[in-house]
């Protein structure tokens, strides 16, 4: 077959008139990117002086000697090395992983068992939903006092009640064995109501066609709970988590008023550690590198709780 | 003329309004200390009587200076950690108050200045007004850092309606009774569940008026070694521990945090109470007749904790007119004139000998307290604490309360402690050596 020229001469293209072009704009420098910019900006400001400066502030002073009052002098890692032979600081981290541990499940079993009922078109949830939130909404110092009340070992109303049921309730915030679960049952009542409403949120968002899918197929209520309700919950429930654990992981003002992290060292927190550490014993370093190690592991629960949520968690797109 | 407002001109005038207000406040935050010239003093205030002590003191310093008086009042249990802050970013006042027990704690990391050359240049003021135990106190090192506002023994309470109820003879007004006579009234005094011989704090605070009367201290005479472990201090918490777990002579404890000796006497089922006669303003709300004693007496006599605050003057004080009007506003602050404010409003004994005599009954013994600080009645000893007294301190309230609930033996709490005590010891001369060093 031949070829004709038009097939085989060179294909010359005709150059045409265009106004020369500037670089196109970096997505950065849009005028989407520079509004969006503006609006993070307060909020970008008030994370690098009260979150990120401090620290890293903290990691410069955990190399220091600091009593607060005199120049610091360089301590390196030494500070880092204390750790290791400090009880206390071993203790105050076996406390609150004590703490988190028992806290966080029954926290979640707690909202998810009131979130519900709540779910299933109670008349005025409204009602109900606000109530349960009040704990949550009360200032811990507040509750702490109510329930310093109601652990008294004689005539408090927690061992008034064990007492119907021919119960002799323990002295719960002086007892070695009774102070941390006193604690914590106050805490999961603090707070269940946070991850309630969040739950009845994510409830909330599931479609009822597949309840109603399921109803055709002639799934039980547990197997619905278990195959449509959980894993359609399961992005608010790792919200819920990942924020308890956090949150376990600073408690604080609750030990601090209820048992002063007694008795003996049954319930000292690492943050009341690190408290008494930099403002009541006045030494600076040793409190930031304390507070290093419990950042670390914070980051390091919350990276694990991440990557284990890609398996677990299912979100709807 | 159009007022149509479009969307992005709208934003940029909020984002204007915005930066306007956060400029304004920066400049407003950055001139919002206290004016030139303005004599400044920090205190703990925790409560409306307390505040009313502190506003007449303020206009007596406006009166005697004629400047501007300004106070900076916290309740008590934030006034250190407010300290702390305000004199790392040198906005302290220019004379701030100090518990006791913390001027060595401050003393020793240059927190504050020592007086002792602006004492010698004053030729109007004198030290022999205060009493010994309060110059004692406030001193650091063989340096004065403070001037003592109160000072006063540990005394005992004791509920006169009780007594007389029980038919039990008044204990002597000068005389102290004996540990043994002491447990013995205590027992007889005691119904479980309704009525008890003796109240006092499950801590170290109360503790130590016992070793000392017993011959003992927390620490050794240089401060290197714990010596709660010694026979003396043992004696003595064995005693006190008894009176809780085996003699059962005290209200059950309820909780160690807010466990309260003044709120168990108070409830009039209650003879006796350890304390201090800061408490005599609050004791007077009760609704029963009492009176006070002195501490009862151990082998050593009766040698109970004798504690005061005073002020001091912050190092951040500049030299020249600034350390003036300091060292100024300190003498007024400590005059005669404002303790008379300070005693006649019954918040404690004042620090000078000239003002004692408007610290007045009731109750009737309250005389007792100054013949104590004389030496002229029984004795008192000044709480010997170390320059990490915090850490001392957190460290037996550890693990001490835990025998006040017979949870731990007192040897076994001891012989838990004491290494760890040993080594804050030894840190605290390590401080003390640093200190002088320091001031060459």
């Amino acid at each position: 077959m031949a070829l004709s020229t038009a097939d085989t001469a060179p294909s010359v293209s005709t150059p045409t008139p265009t106004r020369p072009t500037s670089p196109p704009t970096p997505r950065w420098r849009s005028r989407e990117a520079l509004t969006a910019w503006l609006f993070i900006l307060p909020s970008l400001i008030g994370f690098l002086i009260f979150t990120a400066g401090p620290v890293v502030a903290a990691g410069v002073i955990s190399l220091l000697n600091w009593n607060l009052f005199s120049a610091p002098t360089w301590a390196g890692l030494h500070n880092f090395a204390r750790l290791g032979p400090d009880p206390t600081f071993w203790s105050a981290l076996g406390n609150t992983a004590y703490f988190t541990l028992v806290s966080v499940p029954l926290t979640i079993v707690v909202s998810l068992a009131l979130a519900l009922p709540l779910n299933q078109g109670v008349r005025r949830v409204a009602v109900f939903r606000s109530l349960l939130l009040l704990p949550y909404a009360t200032i811990t110092v507040a509750v702490a006092f109510v329930w310093i009340w109601l652990y008294i070992p004689h005539d408090g109303l927690v061992n008034a009640v064990l007492g119907w049921f021919g119960i002799h309730g323990p002295a719960w915030l002086i007892s070695d064995g009774w102070a941390m679960p006193a604690l914590i049952l106050m805490s999961v009542w603090k707070s269940f109501g946070f991850g309630m409403v969040v739950f009845l949120a994510g409830l909330q968002a599931i479609p009822q066609q597949l309840y109603e899918a399921g109803r055709v197929d002639g799934t039980s209520p547990w197997n619905s709970f278990r195959h449509i309700t959980l894993p359609m919950l399961s992005p608010a429930l790792f919200f819920v988590i990942v924020t308890s654990v956090i949150g376990s992981f600073q408690v604080f003002d609750q030990a601090l008023i209820m048992t002063n992290g007694g008795p003996g060292t049954r319930t000292t927190t690492l943050v009341m550690y690190i408290y008494r550490t930099g403002f009541e014993n006045y030494d600076q370093g040793y409190a930031a590198a304390q507070s290093l190690v419990l950042f670390a592991f914070i980051v390091m629960i919350t990276a694990g709780q991440f990557l284990f949520q890609r398996k677990l968690v299912h979100y709807d797109n | 003329m159009s007022t149509n407002l479009s969307r992005r001109r709208f934003l940029g005038m909020t984002g204007f309004a915005g930066l306007g207000v956060a400029a304004a406040g920066a400049v407003s935050g950055c001139s919002s200390g206290p004016p030139a010239g303005a004599a400044t003093w920090s205190m703990w205030s925790s409560s409306a009587a307390e505040k009313k002590v502190w506003d007449d003191f303020g206009k007596y310093v406006e009166q005697q200076l004629k400047v501007k008086s300004i106070a900076s009042l916290t309740p008590s249990t934030g006034y250190p950690t407010k300290l702390d802050l305000q004199l790392v970013s040198g906005t302290a006042s220019l004379v701030t108050a100090l518990n006791g027990t913390l001027i060595p704690t401050y003393a020793a990391r240059g927190a504050h200045r020592p007086l002792d050359d602006l004492i010698a240049a004053d030729p109007d003021f004198s030290l022999d007004d205060f009493y010994e135990t309060s110059r004692r106190i406030g001193s650091f090192n063989g340096k004065t850092y403070a001037i003592g506002f109160d000072v006063a023994p540990t005394v005992m309470y004791y509920n006169k309606d009780l007594l007389k109820k029980q038919g039990i003879p008044l204990p002597s007004r000068t005389e102290p009774m004996s540990w043994a006579t002491f447990r013995d009234l205590c027992k007889q005094l005691t119904k479980p569940g309704q009525q008890y011989g003796f109240t006092c704090a499950p801590a170290i605070d109360d503790l130590v008026s016992w070793i000392y009367c017993a011959g003992g201290n927390v620490m050794s005479d240089d401060a290197g070694r714990s010596t709660l472990g010694d026979p003396e201090a043992m004696e003595a918490l064995q005693y006190v521990i008894d009176l809780f777990v085996k003699d059962q002579v005290t209200p059950p404890i309820k909780n160690l945090v807010t466990e309260s000796s003044l709120s168990n006497f108070l409830q009039g089922n209650v003879a006796f109470m350890q304390n201090g006669p800061w408490q005599v303003v609050n004791a007077r709300k009760a609704k029963f007749d009492w009176d006070i004693i002195p501490f009862p007496a151990g082998a050593a006599g009766s040698k109970p904790r004798v504690s005061g605050s005073s002020f001091a003057i912050p190092s951040g004080v500049r030299e020249g007119a600034e350390l003036d009007l300091a060292w100024k506003l300190m003498k007024t602050l400590t005059s005669t004139g404002a303790l008379d404010i300070y005693a006649k409003a019954g918040r404690n004994n004042p620090a000078r000998l000239s003002a004692g005599s408007a610290f007045q009954p009731p109750p009737d013994n309250l005389g007792i307290v100054q013949e104590i600080l004389a030496g002229k009645l029984a004795g008192g000893h000044a709480f010997d604490v170390t320059t990490n007294w915090n850490q001392v301190k957190q460290l037996l309230g550890q693990d001490l309360p835990r025998t006040f609930l017979g949870q731990v033996s007192v040897p076994d709490a001891i012989n838990g402690l004491t290494p760890r005590l040993d080594i804050l010891m030894r840190q605290h001369l390590d401080t003390v050596r640093q200190a002088t060093a320091r001031k060459g």
